[in-house]
Formats: C-alpha cells, sequence, structure tokens
C-alpha cells in the first residue's frame, strides 16, 4: 500500500516546488551573485578607496587636512547652506503637498511639472540659470551691483541654487501620502471645532511625520552633496564660497590627493549616517502602518 | 434644534447634484435621507454641516441664517462613512479631541475631560477600550467611537453618512437598532444618509427620498411604503411589478383587466403603467372567462411562512413577482411549469410622462 502511494506523492511534489521558487538554483544565485558583483565593484571599492587614500599618511595627516582653515571654511559653509535650504524647502514643501493633495485648481499639473523641473534639468544649467540673471552681465546684475549686492559668488547664489536643485525631494515624498490619507480626518477635526492651525499641528503633522523627515533627510543628503549648480555660481573662492564638493575638486587638481580624499571621507561618513537614519525611518514608517493586532472584523 | 434649508442648488461642472432643494428638519427627529448613490444626499448633508457650500440658498438653525458660518462654528456632530477617527490617538484622545480643541475660556479642566470622555464610552458601551488604538478596533466598534467622539461636543445636531454602509450586515442590523435606542435616549436632531431602504424605514421618525438632486416624497416610513408618490419611490422601496396599458376616464385596462384609477379621472386613452408589489398579486388556477394575465411558474422559492413565485407571462411581456402564504402555495399544489391567473389585488397607476 505504501509502495503505491510514495511514487504519486515524488511526482505530484516535485513541480510544486520548482514553481515556488520561480526560477531554478542556477538562475536565483547567478543573478544574487552579479547584482553583488556589481555592488562591490561600483560601490564598496570606490568607498573603501576614499578611506585608504584620505588616511593613507596618517591620522595626523588626515586631521591636520580637515583642520586647515580653507578646509574647516568649506564644511562650515555647506552645513550652512544646507540650514538654509532645508528648511525653506520643508516649508514650500508641505505647502505645495497640502495645495496638490487637498485642493482642485487650475495650473495643478502644471504645478506638479514645475516641481519635478530640477530633477529634469541638468544642475550645471540650474547654475547658469541664476547666473544669467543675477550675474554681471545678467538681466539684473547692473542694478544689483549698483546697490552693491552680491548674489552670484556670493552665499546667497550658492544658497539659491542649492534650494533650487533641492526643491522636489519633500513635496515629491508627501503628495502621494496625502493623497492617499484624505482629507476625512481634517474635516472631522474641522467639524470638532479646531482651527485651522490646530488642525494642521494635531491631525496634519501627525499623520505626515514620518513622510516628511524622510523628504527632509533625502533633501539635505543633496544639499550637503550638490556640486553641479553651486559650482557655476560659487566663484570658487578659498574660504568664502568653497562647499565641501568643491574644495575635494580644487585640492585634487592640485594633486594634494590625501587632503582631497580627507575631506571626501567627511562626505563620505554624511552620505552613511543619511543612509542609516534613511533605514531608520523607513523602518519606523513599515512599523507604525502596519496594523498591529487586530480585534474582531474588519469592513 | 431645527434644521431647515431653503432652495438649495449646487454643481459639480456638469452634473447637478442638487437642484432647488428644501426641506425642514424638526426638533428632536431621527429623519433618513435615502436615495441611490449620486442622487446628491451625501453632497446636502454637507452642507448643512459646512463642509461644502451651496451654490444658491440658504441653511438655517433654529430659523437663524446660518449659511455664511463656518463649518467649525456651526457645532454638528458629524459621522463619516469611514469614520476619519484620528489614527495616531488613542480611543480615549479621539472622543476628548473636540474639547481639547476648544477656545481656553470654555476648555474643561482635565478631570472634565476625563469624566466626559468617560461616560462617553459608557454611553457606547465601549469603555474598556480607552487605550486602544483605532487600527486595533472592529468597523462597528470604530463606528461607535467615532459617534462618540462627535456627542463630546455636545452638538444640537447629529449627522451621519452613510453610517453603516462600510459593516457587515449582521454588526449593521445590530448597529443600527442600536443607534435608534440612543436617540430615544439623547433626543438630539439628527439626520443620516442611507442608500439602503430597508434601514431608512426600520430607523428613522421620516423619511425623504432624493433622486437626481431633487426630492421625491417626504413621509414617515409607512407612508412612503404604502403609498409613494411617484413611480422612482415605488421602484426604490422594494420590489415591484409594472403592467402597462392604457388609462381612460378613471379606468385602467390592461390585458383583459380593468382597474378602478379614479385619479386619473380626466385621462383620455392616455398611456399608464400599473405598479403592483409582489405580495399585493393574487394567483390562482387558470379556469376559461375568468379575468387576469396568463403566466406560467417559472420557479417556486419558499421561505418560512411565504413563497416567492417567478412568474413568465404568456404574452411575453416580462416575468412577474408574486409573494403568497406558503399555506396557500401548498393548498393549491403549484407546480413549476403551470399555467396560472395573475391579478394585481392593489395598484398604484401612474400615467406616462411622454
Amino acid at each position: 500500500m505504501s509502495a503505491t502511494f510514495a511514487l504519486p506523492m515524488a511526482e505530484y511534489r516535485f513541480p510544486v516546488r520548482r514553481r515556488a521558487s520561480g526560477e531554478s538554483a542556477l538562475v536565483k544565485w547567478s543573478l544574487i551573485g552579479t547584482a553583488l558583483a556589481f555592488l562591490a565593484l561600483f560601490l564598496f571599492v570606490p568607498l573603501a578607496a576614499v578611506f585608504h587614500e584620505a588616511l593613507c599618511k596618517g591620522l595626523d595627516a588626515y586631521i591636520a587636512a580637515l583642520a586647515e582653515p580653507d578646509a574647516l571654511a568649506s564644511i562650515k559653509l555647506t552645513f550652512f547652506v544646507a540650514a538654509l535650504a532645508v528648511p525653506a524647502n520643508l516649508v514650500f514643501g508641505v505647502a505645495a503637498a497640502w495645495a496638490i493633495a487637498r485642493f482642485e485648481f487650475r495650473g495643478k499639473s502644471l504645478l506638479l511639472t514645475l516641481i519635478d523641473l530640477p530633477f529634469s534639468v541638468s544642475p550645471v544649467i540650474s547654475g547658469l540659470i541664476y547666473v544669467l540673471i543675477f550675474g554681471a552681465q545678467g538681466w539684473i546684475g547692473p542694478w544689483l551691483q549698483s546697490h552693491d549686492i552680491k548674489i552670484i559668488f556670493a552665499l546667497p547664489g550658492i544658497a539659491l541654487a542649492t534650494v533650487f536643485v533641492t526643491f522636489p525631494f519633500v513635496a515629491r515624498e508627501l503628495i502621494p501620502l496625502m493623497q492617499e490619507q484624505g482629507s476625512e480626518e481634517e474635516e472631522a477635526a474641522i467639524v470638532l471645532g479646531a482651527s485651522g492651525w490646530q488642525t494642521f499641528r494635531r491631525v496634519t503633522l501627525p499623520n505626515i511625520k514620518w513622510g516628511l523627515l524622510y523628504g527632509v533627510i533625502l533633501c539635505n543628503a543633496r544639499a550637503l552633496g550638490e556640486f553641479g549648480a553651486v559650482s557655476v555660481v560659487s566663484g570658487h573662492i578659498r574660504g568664502q564660497t568653497n562647499t565641501m564638493p568643491l574644495h575635494v575638486e580644487i585640492l585634487y587638481n592640485e594633486y594634494q590627493f590625501a587632503a582631497s580624499f580627507a575631506v571626501a571621507s567627511v562626505l563620505a561618513l554624511l552620505a552613511l549616517v543619511t543612509l542609516a537614519l534613511k533605514s531608520y525611518v523607513e523602518w519606523r514608517v513599515r512599523h507604525e502602518t502596519s496594523d498591529p493586532v487586530t480585534v474582531g472584523p474588519q469592513e | 434644534m431645527s434644521i431647515e434649508v431653503r432652495g438649495i442648488g449646487k454643481h459639480f461642472g456638469n452634473f447637478t447634484a442638487l437642484d432647488n432643494v428644501s426641506l425642514d428638519f424638526p426638533t428632536g427627529e431621527l429623519v433618513a435621507l435615502l436615495g441611490p448613490s449620486g442622487c446628491g444626499k451625501t453632497t446636502l448633508l454637507r452642507i448643512i454641516a459646512g463642509l461644502e457650500t451651496a451654490e444658491s440658498g440658504s441653511v438655517l438653525f433654529h430659523g437663524e441664517d446660518a449659511t455664511e458660518r463656518e463649518a467649525r462654528e456651526r457645532k454638528v456632530g458629524f459621522v463619516f462613512q469611514h469614520y476619519a477617527l484620528f489614527r495616531h490617538m488613542t480611543v480615549f484622545e479621539n472622543i476628548a479631541f473636540g474639547l481639547r480643541v476648544k477656545p481656553r475660556r470654555e476648555r474643561p479642566g482635565e478631570k472634565g475631560i476625563r469624566d466626559k470622555v468617560t461616560s462617553l464610552l459608557k454611553l457606547v458601551q465601549l469603555d474598556w477600550l480607552a487605550e486602544r488604538y483605532p487600527s486595533q478596533l472592529s468597523g462597528g466598534q470604530r463606528q461607535r467611537i467615532a459617534l462618540a467622539r462627535a456627542l463630546a461636543v455636545e452638538p444640537k445636531v447629529l449627522l451621519l453618512d452613510e453610517p453603516f454602509g462600510a459593516l457587515d450586515a449582521k454588526v449593521r442590523k445590530e448597529l443600527r437598532r442600536w443607534l435608534r435606542r440612543l436617540h430615544d435616549e439623547i433626543h438630539v436632531t439628527s439626520i443620516f444618509v442611507t442608500h439602503d431602504q430597508e434601514e431608512a424605514l426600520e430607523v428613522a421618525d421620516r423619511v425623504v427620498l432624493m433622486n437626481q438632486g431633487r426630492v421625491e416624497q417626504i413621509g414617515t416610513p409607512e407612508e412612503v411604503y404604502e403609498h409613494p408618490a411617484t413611480p422612482f419611490v415605488y421602484g426604490f422601496l422594494g420590489s415591484v411589478n409594472l403592467f402597462h396599458g392604457r388609462a381612460h376616464d378613471g379606468v385602467m385596462h390592461f390585458g383583459n383587466l380593468a382597474l378602478d384609477a379614479p385619479e386619473h379621472g380626466g385621462a383620455e386613452n392616455a398611456l399608464a403603467v400599473a405598479y403592483t408589489r409582489p405580495h399585493e398579486i393574487e394567483v390562482g388556477r387558470f379556469a376559461p372567462g375568468d379575468p387576469g394575465i396568463l403566466a406560467r411558474l417559472k420557479r417556486a422559492l419558499i421561505v418560512g411562512p411565504s413563497a416567492r413565485l417567478e412568474l413568465e407571462r404568456e404574452d411575453g411581456a416580462g416575468m412577474i413577482e408574486a409573494e403568497i402564504p406558503s399555506e396557500l402555495h401548498r393548498r393549491l399544489a403549484l407546480r413549476e411549469g403551470d399555467t396560472l391567473l395573475v391579478r394585481p389585488r392593489r395598484t398604484k397607476v401612474f400615467l406616462n410622462a411622454a
């Protein structure tokens, strides 16, 4: 009896197992292997190279390279610009997402397209636009000069270019989130007597906080690392208008490899911190959106 | 507090949501706005709440014009179809919300808030759920919490948008009886929107039937069910059989039947339709010369005390649905395929609009 039973069982099982994994082990492992090899070659090796080059002349040289006044100035400037650009885009992003998710108005799709513009335009072009508007030969350059206002080759230009390049991040993150959540909770708050501000602070903000934080992290990462647009408007004045990415390039062009990689390693570290924060936020979002124990029937 | 709407009009693009609607909601009544989806009932409810603005007409609360009043100043309780509970707050905080956002002068102290929330949780019989989050509750529990939250600010009016629409049939039945009892207890003027006729007829003091942005009929559940004012109401409240014929001098003729229709005394050979509910149809064995419509029994379904018959007219004019006592079904010894005579016992005749 058992013998006659065993044969059809074995025959039956095989195709089922095959279908469950979808592909053969060979295909699976060669895909994983390719992906890992690619990652190693293009991400891990360069990352390791940055730290290796930065530290190859010893820790003292590394610290000296970072403590050098021009390097310090570039680090300070980078953070200062990010501190201007990120809050500006936070406010803009929330406002734009609110407008797009909650209201119907003419030109809504145009606004959506404009928000994406910085993603589709090369950063160098973005920088060039500001030079064409505010530069000495630009549209309002002569007027600015006669009033002694410096925008291009100065902090305001760098901040403007950074704001432009980073402005889609927060808005793009929030729009789908707010559209999905709908406005019923806000309507409920208003009917219960809450003012616009109370509704925003007690209902809207708590619902979007993780998405908002995620957008801010991405926005901040881009603001710290922006090269192209800033390069065009900065003028590369050492100790004054050099941001970290620009300073790395200058040192490299002057064959100061160790110092160049030392500054680059700070950028790389910031990127790693960003990644860690990003993963944490993603984990929190998953954790909060997946319902805990559910009691009784659901609708 | 009484509510009155006068001449409300509202369009969405080319679509007419509400067409010159005027209604009275007397103090303390529970009124159902009943109609198919897209008939404008939810839009009307949202206009009363101030969540939507009307293009024309006015809303009066207790005789006072409230059209320009903002939603937050109208002091209405609103219960949303999908509950709209604040997902990041506990049940307790959800109910306390309306009290916490009050201006400092009117806001009760922490103890006052706790007492109020506790008493509301007892009222909706869910006091053991205070520390849960909305995602941890069942649909029926969420809806009761939404109701408690709306009641926390002691509204003079309670508006409910398809309150049981998202629940399964059994919970829906329990909850609507519970709502009726709750209303008898607190007696706040309430309007609820529904597309479920059974729900409206069972729960409401009065039913407002709406169709395509207009009011078709207003009345007690019994009035609208027993005396539908329009063909739409007839068709919407339960199943109905239609007999096409002609009305002349107060008599409606179809087949070899003549029915009195005194309300159409002036009609001259006008096209007319007689409406008859399944339980108002008589069924008998065929006998030559007897008046009635010939029909073949296609299917008989016996459910408890009544038998539902599906009959196909011999003249090819479609199906007839009849409901007779099971006992009669047994006595007549009906078989599927039998040829029977069908007669409407009671009808309501409407002339064709064209």
